[in-house]
Formats: C-alpha cells, structure tokens, sequence
C-alpha cells in the first residue's frame, strides 16, 4: 500500500516536472496519472490538512481566491488549486506537488475549489473542515441534466464527509435544502436587502418548491432565484442567515462597499470587486473564514485586497486601452455581468466569445436565456461589440434578435483580428469569454502583451 | 385599421423553458414585427385558465422531470382536453422536445413504468438509458416546407410515429426521433413537433416562416409574408450545417 502511495506521488510529480520543461501548463494529467496507480491517494495526501471546500455553480474560484488571501496575510503555510483544475485529477495533483514522496503533506491547510458533479468523488476521499456550496444555476445542461441533478451531486458527496461544517448560501433554495438530506453541522450566509428592486425580467432556474413543488413567494429578490423565497403551502422558506450582508453602501465600477453582520458584530466591508454577484462570494467568504476562527480584520483586509481569478473581472493593458475579462459560461452568470456592464457610466466596447466545445457546454441554447436586450439599454454608450469564437454567427444572430444595432456588431473569426481591434479601440473594452475561449484568448493575450502564465 | 396580428399562446412558460425555447418566442414576434405585422403573445402557465380558441399559434417548450408533475397535473385539470380538442381544429402548434413528447399518447420509461400523456397526436416514447446529445440536422418533408433543419436534441426518450402521422423531416446527422428509423419529430395536421431546441426557429428561417404563414393563413388568408434579410440567420445556420454535413 505504501509502496503504491510512493509510486503514485512520484509519478505525478514527475509527470508535472516533466510538463513545466516542455513549457505546459497542465494540472490534470499528472493527477491522472497518480489516481491510476494509487485510486484513493487524496485520502492520505490531504490527511491532516485543515481544508476549505468551494463548490457550486457560481462564484467558486472568486470565493476561493478571497479565502486564499486570508491564509497569505496570516502567512499560514497552505495549498490551493488556483487555475481552476477542479475536478479530481486536478485537486490530487494539487495535494502531490505539496506533499513528500511519502505523501506526508507539506501545508497545513488548503483552500480547495471543486467542480460540483465532481463533488460526489471528490469528497469520497478528502474530508474538508468547512464546505462552502455557493448556489446552483442551470448549466451545462448537456452534461449535467437537470438542475436538481447537479444538487443532488453535491449532497452525494457531503454524505461522504457528514462532520464538515456546511457553510451555506440561505438565500438559493436548492442549495438552502441540502440540510434535509444531511445531518452535517450549518452556518447560512445570505443578503437580506434587494440587490436591485423591481428586476423580474431574468428567468428563475428555480420556480418550484424544492420540497412539494409548489411556486414560491419572494419578500425580495436579489437575482436570478436568490433572495427572500418562501413556499405559501408547505411552509419551506429562507432560513435567517449567521452571516448577512444588512446593506450595499455602494457598487462602483471596480469595487463596492457593504455592510454584514459576522456573529453578531456589524462589520463595513470594501470588497476589491465591482458587480453584486461578488458581494455573494464575499459573504461566503467572509463566513467560511469566520467559522475556521479569523477575526473580522483579517477578513476584511482580504476582501479589500485580494487578487482577482484569471478571467474574472481580469485588468489587461491592451497597449494602451483598459481591457476587463469576465468569464461567462450560464445564463445566471451572464447576466450578472450584463447588469454590470449596463451600469458602467462611460463608454465601453464589449468583445463577447462564445465556443461550443466540451469545457464550455455543447449547448449554446443557454445564450437565447441571457438577457442580452439589457445590452439595449445602453444606447450610445455601447460603442461596438466585437463578436468571436467558434460560434460567432450564432452570438451575432442573438443579438440582432435582442434588438442591437447590427452596424455596431462586428464578426471576427480570428483571435489574431480580434485582439487587433480590441488593442485599436478608443473605449475601454470588456471582454466576455466562455471558458475554452478564455484560455485560449489569455494565451494570446499574454503571448503578445506579457503576462502571468496561468497555472501560476 | 389595426395591423394584422399573430395571437402566439405560450404554454407553460413556467414550466418548459428549459432550452432558449424564449428564443423562438422573440423570433416569431421579430420576423413579424419586421414585416409590419403584430405579434400578441399570452402566457399560460400552470393553473392559469387557457382560452386556445383566441390564438392562432400555440407554443409549447422543452422541460425537465422535476416539474412533470406539476404540469400532468395540469393538463388533466383540463387544459390537456382543450389541447386536444384545438389540434383536431386544426391550430396551428409547434412544440419542442418535453413539448413534443407530451402530445403524444404516452412515456414509458425504460424500466417499464408508464405515464399516459394527452395522445393528440398519435405516437408514443419509450426511455433509454443512452441519451441523444448533440447537433443535429434534418431535411424538412415537402409538406412542411423541405428545408433543411439545424438544432441540438438532448433527449433519453425514443419516439416511434404512429400510421396515421407523418415525420416533420428526415435525419440528416444525429438521432432524431428514436436513432433508428432515419426520422425527426412529426406532423399532423397544423402540429410541428420536433426534438430540436437550440432555440429551433432562429436559425431555421425559412421553417420560422413556413409556421408563421400557416398559422397566419386561418385568419388572413390572402396574406403572404415578404422575405426578409436573412444574413445573420444564414450565416448561423450555414456554419453548423457545414460542420455536420460538410
């Protein structure tokens, strides 16, 4: 047994050794090669190892990378899996390349984001002190099914790990019911207070009552199915969170500042990032850090100061002209940064990416679910918008059916022409990937602007 | 006098709205309005009262098992007899996937336990355990306008046509209605029903149109609509023929 665990770690490591000489980046195939030589190696790497668990659909890595600052202020020793390597193979590699032949872990603690189908394996061998489940959008219906399947994953694999504090969001109904399912211990975050009143024209992925189907009541919303829900028949409601967000001072273009409740002291918060869906990531963060035993200094300095996920609200300095990129992969997703974007005050030209490939979902039906027409009521202010990735022409079609001018839409099937007009533009630009698209165009970016490599 | 008017009912927007099916909404009313046409669009969620004799298009979506429930309690509260009684009018339907199958006469899953649908139209679906996912294409018949269909199916179920019914189109790549038979959704009568979601009518605009005029023609028979410029459309529908036929 030994003796494999040996092996298995070994091989990683050189596998991954191997990869960074050739100039590679890769951070799950040398996990895939340690699980083929020892199946459960991540029970013993990570043994030992205090561990934050993020998963769900939303927010994993940002909530992650503010965790993660909290660790580096207090210079605590700890690993995490920062290029979004989150399935299996990722994470034990992650755990190998921080522990020795032996598998006796280096660090002492780990910040761990998990893709959530993936949850269910993953949590059959890592036992994490705290697991944050962020909420639970439809996405990738084509490898996940239904919404409620991708749930039911994560349940599978907090059964797995029944003395983790669950530390979850009240104000999503699907991820509010897991506690039915479990008899872990819970903390709830949530906002209390209307993120912007009077916004029903997004779809809810979550109508129905969890538990007997019936529609629910919202005392507020605050977007998409998050908020103040409340089934009229069964009684299934929002449980009143330890950790709150009691009111938004301000949501500037590159930051805002709140105010939350952290067992029962009143806190004021800056969070580094501008758009209301990160003051969701910022309150899982905030109570995922406070259960594990920092102080409100602590976390408020990481909220103020932490460094942004690759793609995620990214700056670039695209010769010359800001350039923002904000990963976008399901409907709930995009249209938070579309609400974003339609805030802005100034004058912006957006670059939307949209690739079908199996990292981004097969199905690209989810952009007609997108609330583009939101992009309408910029005017003026929305200079142009270049459109790329392998299904351009159908990105190109949604918008001329949102009603967009179609003189400002421009088609560049070529990264290489696209980059061209993005570093050409008089306006600030904001860049929209999906995932695959992502990678590709940082690498492209980076190759010809400098930059981090990603696996960094 | 008031421009002529689609009345689109859009049924079970809460229920069935699973796969972009809002896009096919929006490019109905678009190609309408670009005519200079109108398009009034009423929903009717579950537990609302449908009134089917006021529209002239009746749409239904694709969904997931969750709400079955919900919505076969509905359709047995009556909604699901006035479906019926409408198609055998002869009111023009298009319905998708979750849609599609539900107007057929049952699902049988495929460990045996079976859920009677209304059975409108005559055909019947039986689970798999191996889903059909992907892009697909199909050649529209000649009675539904014959052009060629892209789209994506997702579906576990496999339908088999019944003789009284005729297949909306023939495969061109992928599974459509059951992988066996080389045939995509059904028509009968004014009902188009398909397995294709993606949305489907986007960037299929000549089979958008053909609907719409069929559904236009019970109350404005004398009215033909105008072709339209369709580059962005073509262009969509262009690209992902060319990877799938080449």
């Amino acid at each position: 047994m030994k003796i494999k665990v040996f092996f298995s770690i070994l091989c990683c490591k050189l596998t991954r050794s191997i990869l960074r000489l050739l100039g590679r980046g890769g951070t799950a195939f040398p996990g895939r090669v340690a699980l083929k030589l020892c199946p459960d190696v991540l029970g013993t790497l990570s043994n030992g190892v205090r561990t934050i668990l993020i998963t769900g659909t939303n927010g994993k890595t940002t909530s992650a990378r503010m965790i993660e600052q909290a660790f580096l202020d207090e210079n605590l020793s700890y690993l995490a899996n920062k290029s979004g390597a989150n399935l299996i193979s990722g994470i034990t590699a992650e755990f190998a390349m921080h522990s020795t032949l032996s598998g006796k872990p280096k660090c002492q603690y780990a910040v761990i984001e998990c893709d959530e189908a993936a949850s269910k394996t993953v949590l059959k061998y890592l036992k994490p002190e705290i697991i944050v489940a962020t909420n639970v959008f439809r996405d990738q219906l084509d490898r996940y099914g239904e919404i409620t399947h991708t749930l039911n994953n994560i349940i599978e694999g907090v059964r797995g790990t029944p003395e983790s504090l669950l530390c979850l969001n009240a104000d999503c109904s699907l991820i509010a019911s897991i506690p039915d399912e479990v008899p872990n211990p819970v903390v709830r975050f949530g906002v209390d207070v209307p993120l912007e009143p009077g916004d029903t024209a997004e779809l809810s992925d979550a109508p129905h009552c969890i538990r007997c189907k019936t529609e629910y009541v919202y005392d507020y919303r605050t977007y998409g199915h998050l908020g103040g829900f409340r089934c009229p028949k069964c009684g299934y409601r929002r449980e009143a969170p330890q950790y709150t967000v009691t009111a938004v001072r301000a949501l500037d273009a590159d930051s805002s500042d709140i105010t939350m409740t952290i067992g029962g002291e009143r806190v004021e918060l800056h969070i580094n990032l501008p758009a209301v869906y990160n003051i969701y990531n910022a309150a899982g963060a905030a109570a995922a850090l406070s259960s594990f035993g920092f102080s409100t200094d602590v976390i408020a300095r990481a909220l103020a100061s932490f460094d942004c996920g690759f793609g995620r609200m990214e700056k670039f300095d695209l010769e010359g002209t800001p350039g923002r990129m904000m990963l976008v992969k399901n409907p709930a997703g995009c249209n938070q940064v579309m609400r974003y974007l339609s805030g802005l005050t100034e004058d912006a030209v957006f670059a939307v990416c949209l690739n079908d490939r199996d990292a981004d979902g097969t199905d690209i039906s989810w952009i007609w679910d997108a609330d583009f027409e939101r992009l309408c009521t910029m005017g003026d202010r929305l200079k142009q918008i270049l459109v790329s990735g392998v299904r351009a022409d159908e990105l190109r079609l949604r918008l001329k059916y949102a009603g967009l001018d179609e003189s400002r839409v421009q088609v560049f099937y070529d990264y290489g022409a696209l980059i061209d007009a993005m570093c050409q533009s008089e306006h600030p630009v904001f860049i929209m990937p999906t995932y695959t698209a992502m990678l590709d165009l940082r690498a492209r970016l980076q190759k010809r602007l400098g930059g981090k490599e990603f696996w960094e | 006098m008031s421009k002529p008017t689609l009345r689109i009912c859009y049924l079970y927007p809460d229920l069935l709205n699973l796969y972009g099916d809002r896009g096919n909404i929006l490019c109905m009313r678009r190609r309408l309005e670009w005519r200079g046409l109108a398009a009034e669009i009423t929903e009717a969620p579950a537990g609302s009262k449908a009134n089917f004799a006021d529209c002239d298009l009746i749409f239904i979506g694709g969904g997931q098992d969750f709400e079955q429930e919900v919505l076969l309690s509905d359709l047995k509260a009556g909604k699901g007899g006035e479906l019926k009684a409408a198609i055998q009018d002869g009111k023009t339907v298009l319905a998708i996937c979750g849609g599609y199958q539900m107007l057929g006469a049952y699902y049988q899953t495929w460990d045996g336990l079976r859920c009677d649908f209304i059975g409108a139209v005559d055909f019947y679906t039986v689970g798999s355990k191996e889903r059909m996912i992907g892009n697909f294409a199909f050649e529209c018949l000649p009675e539904s306008g014959g052009s060629t269909v892209v789209g994506f199916e997702n579906h576990s179920g496999k339908t088999y046509l019944g003789p009284g019914v005729s297949p909306l189109g023939r495969v061109l790549a992928g599974g459509g209605n059951n992988g066996e038979d080389g045939f995509e959704g059904v028509r009968y009568r004014n009902v188009f029903g398909t397995y294709s979601h993606g949305p489907i009518l986007p960037k299929n605009p000549q089979l958008c149109d053909f609907i719409l005029q069929t559904a236009l023609g019970e109350r404005y028979p004398e009215l033909t609509l105008q072709p339209l410029d369709d580059a962005a459309e073509t262009a969509a529908h262009d690209a992902m023929a060319k990877r799938l036929l080449g």
